[in-house]
């Protein structure tokens, strides 16, 4: 047996009282160890019992019945529930429905993006569309006496076109 | 539906952990099966929440609390876990999620928190120790004082100790609940030991112990 064994034991020790087999073992290994060791193994079987030995917390005889009257109180609770709203939360708890709703959430997402950049390009076009009928008008220069014309009084040009008209 | 039954039947007979079998059923409304993991594991959950939370009312609270936490969780069960290292998981989170709520509203009490049990009767705990006869007193010393030095150690350390005293856990499954390494939690135990040694060596060293 070597240090890592010893250790080993000391493992065990904490979990259960050594067999006959192992008790036999340790006992050789600490023969040929210095006092403090077998002190400390000592101290260590010590320490093993009291904690195997601590009393049971204290607990009501009620306690199983009390448990079971909260989860009575959780069910009726549940069953107060919208049955709609209960059983999305239910299938919402299930893996495979959670990924569809990621899934379903994603497309979602990838839609409405996808939708405004549409419409952002619609939107070029349209500008561009215009600006292209812009630059397909006649020289600017004849627009120049526009405003001038068209404040004249149409009234003056009737007149005019009924003269000519006559004669 | 039939499919589902048919699907729990299947791997219930796979299913080599007897509380992962119940719990199966707990997952498909079972009460009674519930009812018989309480029962089991109400006194293990208890002695772990009492020595996080060492007052017997607040520790009841709190551990029949872990249960209606295991009930409510059911339907997130999954097989792969050990049933304890599930339920002892949701008692130590419990725990300190209250040692957490405490730190921050040191006045509280748990019967603010779960204010739905007004209704329930009030408890007849009894305290076997009050009435134990002389000869007892030297090992109920000794007990207080492991008790008070436990209480003394950090909550991993004394956590990891008092899950290792059965073989109900493995080592890996405390380094689960202790999220963990399994050396990490075998040096947790062993510091811990290694503090309660120096505690109680003057109290061992008068044979107090192997008197008692």
């Amino acid at each position: 047996m070597n240090e890592s064994d010893y250790q080993a034991l000391m493992e065990k020790s904490w979990r259960r009282p050594l067999t006959a087999d192992e008790q036999a073992r340790l006992d050789a290994w600490l023969t040929t160890h210095p006092q403090q060791q077998q002190a400390d193994w000592e101290l260590e079987v010590t320490v093993s019992g009291l904690l195997t030995q601590l009393p049971n917390a204290p607990m009501s005889s009620s306690f199983t019945a009390q448990v079971m009257l909260a989860v009575e109180r959780d069910l009726a609770a549940q069953s107060r529930q919208p049955g709609l709203l209960a059983k999305l939360k239910r299938w919402l708890h299930i893996p495979a429905p959670r990924l569809a709703w990621a899934l379903g959430l994603i497309a979602l997402g990838w839609f409405v993006v996808h939708q405004h950049q549409a419409n952002v390009r619609s939107d070029t076009a349209k500008g561009l569309s215009v600006m292209a009928n812009v630059a397909s008008l006649s020289n600017p220069s004849m627009l120049e006496d526009f405003e001038s014309i068209r404040r004249l009084n149409t009234s003056e040009d009737e007149e005019l076109f009924a003269v000519l008209t006559t004669q | 539906m039939g499919a589902g039954f048919a699907r729990v039947r299947t791997v219930m007979s796979t299913v080599p952990d007897p509380d992962a079998a119940l719990m199966l059923r707990v997952k498909q409304g079972d009460v009674a099966a519930f009812e018989v993991l309480v029962e089991k594991y109400k006194q293990p959950v208890m002695n772990l929440v009492y020595r996080t939370l060492p007052d017997a009312t607040e520790a009841e609270d709190l551990a029949q609390h872990v249960f209606l936490q295991v009930f409510k969780s059911a339907p997130r069960y999954e097989v792969s876990a050990k049933f304890t290292t599930w339920l002892f998981t949701i008692a130590r989170n419990l725990c300190l999620n209250e040692i957490r709520r405490r730190s921050r509203h040191p006045a509280d009490s748990l019967d603010e928190t779960y204010a739905d049990n007004d209704e329930q009767p009030i408890r007849q705990v009894e305290d076997a120790r009050i009435f134990a006869p002389p000869e007892t007193l030297l090992q109920g010393e000794l007990e207080e004082k492991i008790e008070e030095a436990l209480s003394e150690l950090p909550e991993k350390q004394r956590t990891a100790i008092l899950m290792c005293r059965g073989d109900e856990l493995s080592y890996e499954d405390i380094a689960k609940v202790l999220e963990c390494s399994v050396s990490a939690t075998k040096s947790l135990i062993h510091r811990g030991r290694e503090t309660l040694k120096q505690k109680l060596k003057p109290y061992l060293k008068t044979g107090a112990w192997k008197e008692g």
